[in-house]
Parts: structure tokens; C-alpha cells; sequence
């Protein structure tokens, strides 16, 4: 008899679970605006994390933020430390090869950022010359790619931008909402450095990484973002972080 | 024998001494263990092993490059400093005592951010000199207090034998006194070269391309995380080892000469 009564107690705790709404632990790079970074307040905002909140509510599930640096993210995300990573993450094959990744969010291109008086406009004339990006990210593997520019990795791209204010190197490459952000946005930055060229790179996708084979956490996100974008609300946030 | 001050400011790495029991010293196990696990991941494994440690050989000269200059300025700095530190005139020991003081109180990684990010609004310099300015800056204070125990460990009589047999006090210090307190003064000096060569991998969050930040952009771009920071690990444990087998050969050389 009381086999039976803590097995229904048991049971009943285990739907209670069920009916709460899972909540996903997502990892974001705070250093990237305006899709992720730290406000004032100390608090993680921009694009990516109000768009992962309204995916939330689309998709049922509650969403946690915990601010991890980039280099090692993906060994954090390998490793069970959080369930997702949602840090303008570009969909790329390599990528995929380690990690799932949910239905693409987010388009961008690859920017070079450099100082107003240069007269580069493309990444190639940058030869003998230093570009930076930060460690392990698209743009930088791609100033990578070109033969003859020499590559300085950095922890953050913020780290890279003051590099550049300082004159210590030539240009920088990132994806073009960042680069606005620091060569149009900040008035300090802004007054001198311009965006010289968007890269022939092609477009990319961003998308939510998850662990590979962890198709439960993925089916919940591929709803959330889902629902966003049908509903439109991703035009709006758009709006709110980039002005366009 | 009168006894030898002895003279330990920061942790380098353990010194092999001559007495530990002959096969099986501390020193052998690590060294051989780490170099017969190299040589096992290396044969076993080359498909990731092998790519990432052809990816590091540039990362390791830098590596050696601000660990050579850091200690060359730090040793000129570390000498003015220890002489101001035990000079008579109130300025002078002022400023030595002072800027031991404030180097001691901050983070090296923290000179190393404000040295280049924020100084770099005001002084251009490139990465590297960025780097050994703020390794040396922050080593200099170290040598000095090696320099100062150094000396303060030379019979005060051999000063004054010195000034009475007519030669002034700069001369003294470095006609009588420097050439005695080497000897006290070389093995911390090998100790803190090898702390000076593990902590450069701090440099490698200025962008500064060395060992460590090798191994980080492999990793960032392969996710062999484990791979790669074992690879590292090795290398800077092999590094150190037979660094420290070289200070512990050089402190017996100093032994058989007080000896004689």
C-alpha cells in the first residue's frame, strides 16, 4: 500500500515536472553588439537574447542566459554546461561536423572595418598589412584565407576594434552588424574608422548550436524561431538593436 | 662554513637537487613520463597530434623571444632597483622601494591590459615590445629583491676592506661586492627565468601569437580542445624541465667553487 501511494506521489512530481516548461540554458558571448553583449546593468541583451526570449515563448520552453567567452563555448556546450549557444554562431560545415544547429535566424556578411584615411576597399589590399578578428570566428578565418595579409587573433572584438582605434593594426573583419555597430554607432569609433568592403565571402546563416544528437532541446528551439519569424517579431527587433 | 642566505621570492619550478634518490627522482619521472607520453600520442594518434604540433613552432619562438628579452631588461632593471634599494641617499631608496611596492601589488595580468590597451591610447608600441615592457616592468621588481638579499648577504667587512683600501663606493659594489653576491644571486635568478617563461603565456591575451595562443587558435578552429591543451601542456612542462635540469647543474657548478 505504501509502495503504491509514494509511486503515485512520484508520479504525480514527475508530471508536475513535465508541465512546467523545460528551461534551456543558452550560453551567449556577451561581447558582440548589438547581438549580444553586457548593458549598464549588467545584464545580457540585444538581439539574440530578445529574440531567443520571444523564441521562448513560441516554443514553450523557458530561457536561461549565462555569459561564456568564445574561445571555448563549443567545449562548454560538448562538455553539458549549458544546453545551447546562441552567440552569432554562423552555420558553417566545419561547425556542423561537432554540433547540431537549428533553422538558420539570423543573415550576414563579413565587414572590413579600418581607419577613415586608408585607402583600402578590399580585403586583398591589406597585403603586408595586419587585419584582426576575433579567435575562432568566421572573419577571422578569413582574413585567413588571404594570401599575404598577416592574421592577428583576439579574445574579443572589442579587444581587436581598440587595436585599430590605436593604430597598432590595419583593418578589422566581423560580421557586418558588429562592424556598423563600432565604425557607425559609437561616436568615438566613428569618427575614425568607416566600413571599407563587405567581403565576397557570401552570405551566412546564424543559427542556434545545440550538442550533437540532442534533438530534444533542438525540436524546442526550431519551434521557438519558428514562431518568431512567422509572427514577424524578428522585423521588429531588427528595428529595436539596428535601426533598419 | 658560515651559511649561504637563502634566497626564494617566487615559485619557478621545482630545482632538482643532487641528492634525490638516484632512478626515480622527482625529476626524471616527470621529465621522461611527459616526453614517453609525447612520443605515444605523436605515434599513436598523428592525425590530430601531429597537424597541431606543426601549428606551434612559430607560437613557441615567440614564446622563447619575450621570455629572453623580458629577462635581459629585467635583470638591468632588477639591478638598479636592488642597489637603490639598499642605497643611503632617502630619494634614490624612495623610488626603488616604491616601485618594487606598486609592481608587487598589482596583477601581472593586469599591467599587462593596462600597459597595452591603456597605455596604448597615448604610446604606440607594437604587441611584443608591449609585452616585454610589461614583463620586465613587472620582473624588474623581483630581480631587484633578488639583487637586494643578494648583497645584503656579502660581509659587510668586505665594503669596508674595500673603501679602505681606497676605492670609492661604485666601485667598491661592482669591483668586490656584485662578483661575490653572483653566487647567492644566480640560482634565484635561473628560478625566476622560469617563472618569467611560464608566465608569458599570460602575453597571449594581448594577441601576442605565442605558444598558448598557437594552441587556442588550433583548437577555436578544429574543436580538438582536449588535443591541443594537452599538446601544450607538455611542451611548456618539457621546456621548464629542462630548464630547470640547466639551474640545478649551474647551482652545483657554484658549490664545487665555494668549495675550492
Amino acid at each position: 500500500m505504501r509502495k503504491t501511494i509514494a509511486f503515485v506521489f512520484a508520479a504525480l512530481f514527475m508530471f508536475s515536472q513535465a508541465a512546467w516548461a523545460r528551461t534551456i540554458v543558452i550560453a551567449q558571448d556577451a561581447t558582440w553588439p548589438p547581438m549580444e553583449f553586457v548593458s549598464e546593468n549588467k545584464e545580457i541583451i540585444g538581439f539574440s537574447t530578445d529574440f531567443m526570449k520571444a523564441a521562448a515563448k513560441e516554443g514553450g520552453f523557458q530561457a536561461e542566459f549565462k555569459n561564456v567567452a568564445w574561445d571555448g563555448i563549443f567545449a562548454g556546450l560538448d562538455a553539458g554546461k549549458y544546453d545551447a549557444v546562441c552567440s552569432s554562431v554562423t552555420i558553417t560545415d566545419e561547425r556542423k561536423a561537432t554540433m547540431d544547429f537549428s533553422t538558420p535566424y539570423f543573415k550576414v556578411r563579413q565587414a572590413l572595418v579600418v581607419p577613415k584615411d586608408s585607402p583600402a576597399t578590399r580585403i586583398e589590399d591589406l597585403k603586408g598589412k595586419t587585419a584582426g578578428g576575433q579567435i575562432g570566428t568566421t572573419g577571422y578565418f578569413a582574413i585567413k584565407k588571404v594570401d599575404g595579409v598577416n592574421s592577428k587573433s583576439y579574445d574579443e572584438i572589442g579587444l581587436a576594434m581598440e587595436d585599430l582605434f590605436n593604430g597598432r593594426i590595419d583593418g578589422v573583419v566581423c560580421d557586418d552588424p558588429v562592424a556598423a555597430q563600432y565604425a557607425l554607432q559609437k561616436p568615438e569609433y566613428a569618427a575614425k574608422l568607416k566600413i571599407a568592403a563587405v567581403l565576397d565571402t557570401g552570405d551566412e546563416y546564424y543559427g542556434v548550436a545545440v550538442k550533437k544528437g540532442n534533438k530534444e532541446v533542438l525540436d524546442l528551439i526550431n519551434k521557438g524561431i519558428e514562431g518568431v519569424i512567422t509572427k514577424g517579431l524578428d522585423k521588429e527587433l531588427r528595428k529595436k538593436w539596428m535601426g533598419q | 662554513m658560515k651559511e649561504k642566505s637563502v634566497i626564494n621570492i617566487t615559485d619557478g619550478a621545482a630545482i632538482p637537487l643532487k641528492k634525490d634518490p638516484g632512478l626515480f627522482s622527482a625529476w626524471r619521472i616527470a621529465f621522461f613520463g611527459s616526453l614517453s607520453v609525447l612520443a605515444y600520442l605523436l605515434l599513436s594518434r598523428p592525425k590530430p597530434y601531429v597537424d597541431i604540433l606543426k601549428f606551434l613552432p612559430d607560437g613557441i619562438l615567440v614564446t622563447f623571444q619575450v621570455t629572453f628579452c623580458s629577462i635581459f631588461f629585467a635583470l638591468f632593471l632588477g639591478l638598479i632597483t636592488g642597489i637603490g634599494r639598499i642605497s643611503r641617499n632617502r630619494l634614490i631608496n624612495a623610488i626603488a622601494s616604491t616601485y618594487v611596492e606598486v609592481v608587487r601589488g598589482i596583477p601581472l595580468l593586469v599591467q599587462l591590459f593596462y600597459i597595452y590597451y591603456a597605455l596604448g591610447r597615448f604610446v604606440r608600441v607594437p604587441d611584443i615590445v608591449a609585452a616585454v615592457i610589461a614583463m620586465s616592468f613587472c620582473y624588474g621588481a623581483y630581480m631587484g629583491e633578488v639583487f637586494r638579499a643578494g648583497i645584503e648577504s656579502i660581509d659587510k667587512g668586505q665594503m669596508e676592506a674595500a673603501r679602505s683600501l681606497g676605492f670609492n663606493p661604485s666601485q667598491s659594489m661592482f669591483y668586490v661586492i656584485l662578483p661575490q653576491a653572483w653566487r647567492t644571486i644566480l640560482p634565484p635568478v635561473g628560478n625566476e627565468f622560469i617563472a618569467l617563461l611560464k608566465d608569458t603565456s599570460l602575453v597571449s591575451i594581448l594577441a601576442v601569437a605565442d605558444l598558448l595562443r598557437r594552441g587556442r587558435e588550433f583548437a577555436s578552429e578544429t574543436f580538438t580542445y582536449f588535443e591541443t591543451y594537452t599538446l601544450i601542456a607538455l611542451i611548456y612542462l618539457l621546456i621548464t624541465l629542462i630548464l630547470s635540469k640547466l639551474v640545478s647543474i649551474m647551482e652545483e657548478r657554484l658549490r664545487y667553487y665555494e668549495r675550492h
